[in-house]
């Protein structure tokens, strides 16, 4: 009898409490990191008597937290690529704006620029022609500067939110040692801390959708937290903070995420971070922004030093050889490694013998090492191609490097051509009259001449001491010449071949139609400078002109506009399949840690039932004891 | 396979979110009329749209040099028109000059005209396009190229043609072949009557009977009258080999040697001579200038008849210089049709291109609306059903 009371009034209390965790896992419902509970009935061991074992009912022997490590896991590092996809996808898309298509895009105003050159050429002595040259050439210097300005505030813009990230890292790293050490100081107990340990998941939750973080259970039920693998964030109940620094030259442009423990500071390998917001970022910054200023800058410079060296190559209104049409600014940035031990310093400037180098350029920086004093190697940075030298000034893809002081074996340098000049970019001639329109040299046809030798066209093209050497060409029948003239080397029998230039002393000419034996046209000094447009047609012919990787000055703005978008497509669809891989283990956690509300519902019911039964059991104790009670007392 | 709440809850929001920014997109789409809006889009499409939007301002450029080309040309073309007019009209005056009846006084009053129609003439030569671009300025010049210095008129340009290009006309015409390159005399060679000549005897220009004998050197048809009986050998002066001797003359009869045919009127005196060079470089200004200074206060006679015809030779060679060049313009300014006709049929080409890449087609845009729009509003009326099916509905 007192055993049915005590069974009831077990099977009571126990149901209660199944009762309160079904209740709590109901309120808990929508709580972050949240496992489900339930209560984990036992039944009491029987009593031994003549008849066997008769039971003593149930009692809850401890509250299960329904979690897989594994599926924890899993979410957090695929939630950790997912964030660090997403958020390079956001970047990249902010990116992308600064780079329309268009009439507003950079591409039109190089068209627009380049083509108010025939206007000029049209009507060389015409001052509003050559006035519109100028606005379109501002517009363009403006453009530039613009866009540059606007990659140089999403640049502050990613440091600053590289910093706060670094912030909450330690500040989340500094929580999760504090759980670490609530938990550690319950382990005692005997029962699993279930609250704490969710709140310490969700902890590394957080912090996993910051930076990718590989974490080991200890013993004493800690956790210890890696970065990139194998630096310790947190160990037991300490904590190593995290800081955004820069990398070894100091580059402005570049960050690294650095961690310290017991004094020492190491820059971590941004690669192998793995991922997270911090992760992404990092990818952003020191791969996508760096790329994107560098496509910018080598359009700016390429582009300016090829039009600076045409105008000097003109005359101008008053017969005068033409100055820069753009100042380009100060001079690219080269970037000492902080370990270097020699006194040298490097200079980096487009090449400009033996030819120019602004067509040639590549968007990328360089690693210069040095081996000795002169001999090295030089790392395209873009696409890790290495290129040997020498001999100093070095020279690579159109850029001459040029060393001062003394290098040491090992030195480092990081030269960076194109971060300035996109934004200092600036118009350099005030006066239209200044535009260099003019050709240096002149052809003029031999006044006998009797085939019908037409010009096409006749370009100053490079600087040349012997452009403006009087040069014949005699016609020794219709398909040869003979050429005659300082700086030609007077060859003989040359091939004539309509419509294909022929090149001498920096110029390029090209005749249509057939001469007669005997014809002559002779390049000289242009006597007419002041109705000429042959150096406005030669800037037009800059349109043509193999400029950005092979690309023409006006069609190079279309590729980097795809490449910024073939970025932000690819960025695009590794966001939508780590999202997706994401939600997909999110969804297989929650399947075992979260609350489904209709179970709960079941399981109310279900120890309600139970509850009002195991009350029954008491009523039906007391009427059995009543009933002996009133028995006795006849 | 059990869910949790909160997790389904989130994933049929994280449904609609998606749901509602294709829907968001797809209107933008429409609204813009753009398949493709920003690069990442599509990037090979907008690539191609850009390059094919700078192409049509290149094209639109082109067009643009065209036109002031065209107006260069075709003013070129009235000018050479006006000039030969001009031209004709010194001719009259030098046949009017010819006329026998003519004293001295009306001959300087017709070269006064001439004189006149001459400046004009070298103000038609000199012309300049609308932007101050000369038209006859060859391959660059000053502001007026044929400059009337004391020693006649001076090409100051340089000569030479610019070519037509597959987008655009020269901009001025070679004046140094126009204007500048009259061969003297017949084209071939030219004659004179000694200064010394008493007779009165005088030449046409002479015709080319054979071509291939011509040797391109000096001559001289000298004339004897012995015994009322005239007669004249041909002297090669350059080499000094007699080429005829004592051939009969006859009145209006041909003179002919090495390739040359020569017609002498009137009686020659007795060592009268007559001289032939080959053809020189003149042009048509120091023509009309010869012709001037030869008629001028001049009697008639047989020198006067010799001026004439000359003057009359060279002037057609200059008029037909003048009408080549003419109707060269003519050819140039159908080319410009053609030319304009091409690139509009060009810039049609870049638009289409332009709109293939990247315009939407509307009729799909729209059917790919309405089909967005009607997932999004299953989606939200699934859910709607969804959120009521509870366990905790049918707990009462």
């Amino acid at each position: 009898m007192s055993s049915l009371l005590n069974i009831g009034a077990r099977a009571l209390l126990a149901n209660q409490l199944a009762l309160q965790t079904a209740g709590n896992n109901v309120a808990n419902v929508n709580t972050a990191g949240y496992s489900r509970q339930s209560v984990l009935l036992q039944s009491v061991a029987g009593q031994f008597t003549g008849a066997g074992y008769y039971g003593n009912g149930v009692e809850a022997a401890t509250v299960l937290r329904n979690h897989s490590d594994f599926l924890t896991r899993q979410s957090m590092l695929t939630g950790s690529v997912s964030a660090a996809d997403g958020k390079r996808l956001d970047m990249l898309k902010q990116l992308e704006d600064l780079f329309p298509g268009g009439a507003d895009g950079l591409g039109a105003a190089i068209g627009d620029m380049l083509n108010a050159f025939s206007d000029v050429a049209s009507a060389p002595s015409d001052l509003s022609a050559r006035t519109t040259v100028l606005a379109r050439a501002d517009e363009l210097a403006s453009r530039f500067k613009a866009t540059a300005s606007r990659l140089s505030t999403m640049q502050q813009g990613v440091q600053t939110e590289l910093r706060t990230t670094a912030d909450s890292i330690n500040s989340l790293a500094t929580r999760i040692a504090r759980a670490n050490q609530q938990i550690a100081s319950e382990q005692g107990s005997g029962h699993s801390a279930n609250d704490l340990q969710d709140q310490r998941d969700e902890l590394l939750k957080q912090l996993g959708a910051l930076v990718k973080t590989t974490n080991i259970p200890a013993d004493d039920g800690s956790v210890t937290v890696f970065l990139a693998g194998s630096q310790p964030l947190v160990l037991g109940q300490t904590v190593a903070p995290v800081s955004i620094t820069t990398d070894e030259f100091g580059d402005p442009g570049k960050s690294k995420l650095s961690i310290t423990r017991g004094g020492t500071t190491v820059a971590l390998d941004e690669t192998t971070l793995g991922g997270g917001a911090l992760s992404g970022l990092l990818r952003f910054q020191n791969t996508d922004l760096v790329d994107a200023g560098n496509l910018l800058g080598r359009m700016a410079l390429a582009l300016g030093t090829r039009m600076n060296e045409q105008q000097r190559l003109g005359l101008d209104l008053n017969g005068v050889a033409g100055g820069d049409m753009f100042s380009l600014g100060a001079m690219p940035l080269v970037l000492p490694a902080g370990a270097n031990t020699g006194s040298a310093s490097v200079q980096v400037a487009v090449q400009t013998t033996p030819s120019s180098g602004a067509t040639s350029l590549q968007a990328s920086d360089y690693e210069m090492t040095f081996a000795s004093a002169t001999t090295g190697t030089i790392r395209r940075v873009s696409d890790g191609q290495l290129t040997s030298f020498s001999a100093v000034p070095a020279q690579i893809d159109g850029l001459n490097l040029q060393v001062s002081g003394a290098a040491a074996a090992g030195d480092r340098f990081l030269v960076t051509p194109f971060r300035q000049t996109a934004g200092s970019i600036d118009i350099a001639l005030g006066s239209p009259r200044a535009l260099a329109m003019a050709s240096t040299v002149a052809a003029s046809a031999g006044s006998a001449n009797l085939g019908t030798l037409t010009l096409q066209s006749l370009l100053p093209q490079q600087a040349n001491v012997n452009l403006n050497q009087t040069v014949t060409l005699t016609f020794t029948g219709a398909g040869t010449f003979n050429v005659s003239g300082t700086g030609t080397g007077n060859p003989t029998g040359v091939a004539y071949v309509p419509g294909q230039s022929i090149n001498y002393n920096g110029w390029a000419l090209t005749f249509k139609g057939t001469p007669q034996i005997g014809d002559t046209y002779t390049v000289q000094a242009n006597a007419y400078p002041g109705i000429n447009g042959g150096n406005a047609e030669a800037m037009m012919a800059l349109r043509d002109a193999p400029m950005f990787d092979g690309a023409s000055a006006t069609d190079g703005y279309a590729s980097l506009m795809t490449q910024i978008g073939v970025k932000v497509q690819s960025a695009g669809f590794s966001a939508s399949v780590s999202q997706s891989i994401a939600s997909h283990t999110e969804a297989d956690r929650a399947a075992v840690s979260g609350v489904n509300l209709d179970e709960e519902a079941a399981r109310l019911l279900q120890f309600q039932q139970a509850y009002q039964a195991s009350a029954k059991m008491l009523q039906v104790a007391q009427t059995v004891f009543d009933t002996l009670l009133q028995n006795l007392s006849r | 396979m059990r869910t949790g709440t909160a997790n389904t809850y989130n994933n049929a929001l994280q449904q609609l979110f998606q749901r509602q920014s294709e829907l968001a997109a797809q209107q933008e789409k429409l609204t813009s009329g753009n398949r493709v809006n920003r690069a990442s889009d599509d990037p090979q499409a907008a690539a191609l749209a850009e390059r094919a939007m700078v192409k049509i301002s290149r094209v639109e450029t082109d067009q643009r040099a065209l036109e002031v080309q065209r107006g260069a040309i075709s003013t070129a073309e009235t000018t050479l028109g006006d000039a030969t007019e001009l031209v004709r009209s010194v001719r009259e005056l030098v046949i009017q000059s010819g006329n026998a009846g003519n004293l001295p006084a009306d001959r300087s009053v017709l070269a006064k005209k001439m004189s006149d129609l001459r400046d004009q003439l070298l103000t038609l030569a000199n012309r300049s396009d609308s932007n101050g671009v000369p038209l006859f300025g060859g391959l660059g010049s000053s502001s007026a190229p044929f400059a009337d210095i004391p020693a006649g008129v001076q090409y100051q340009a340089i000569p030479g043609q610019r070519s037509t290009t597959t987008t655009g006309l020269p901009g001025a015409m070679n004046g140094q072949a126009i204007w500048m390159d009259v061969k003297s005399g017949n084209g071939s060679f030219e004659v004179g009557l000694n200064v010394a000549n008493n007779g009165a005897a005088w030449t046409d220009a002479g015709t080319v009977t054979a071509p291939g004998a011509l040797t391109g050197n000096n001559y001289s048809v000298n004339f004897s009258v012995v015994n009322g009986l005239t007669t004249y050998d041909v002297v090669n002066t350059t080499t000094s080999v007699t080429v005829a001797t004592g051939q009969p003359y006859t009145d209006g009869a041909p003179v002919q040697f090495d390739g040359m045919s020569i017609v002498v009127h009137g009686q020659p005196a007795n060592g009268d001579a007559v001289s032939v060079a080959p053809s020189a470089q003149t042009n048509i200004f120091k023509v009309l200038d010869d012709a001037i200074s030869g008629v001028d206060n001049k009697p008639g006679g047989n020198r006067m008849s010799q001026t004439v015809a000359l003057a009359l030779r060279q002037i057609d060679t200059g008029l037909d210089k003048l009408q080549a060049a003419r109707s060269q313009a003519g050819v140039w300014l159908n080319r410009a049709d053609s030319i304009n006709s091409a690139q509009e049929a060009r810039t049609i080409a870049l638009k289409e291109d332009k709109s293939r890449a990247i315009e939407l087609d509307m009729v799909k845009g729209i059917s790919d609306f309405k089909l967005l729009d009607t997932g999004y509003q299953a989606a939200l009326q699934s859910y709607a059903q969804i959120q009521k099916l509870s366990l905790f509905n049918f707990i009462n």
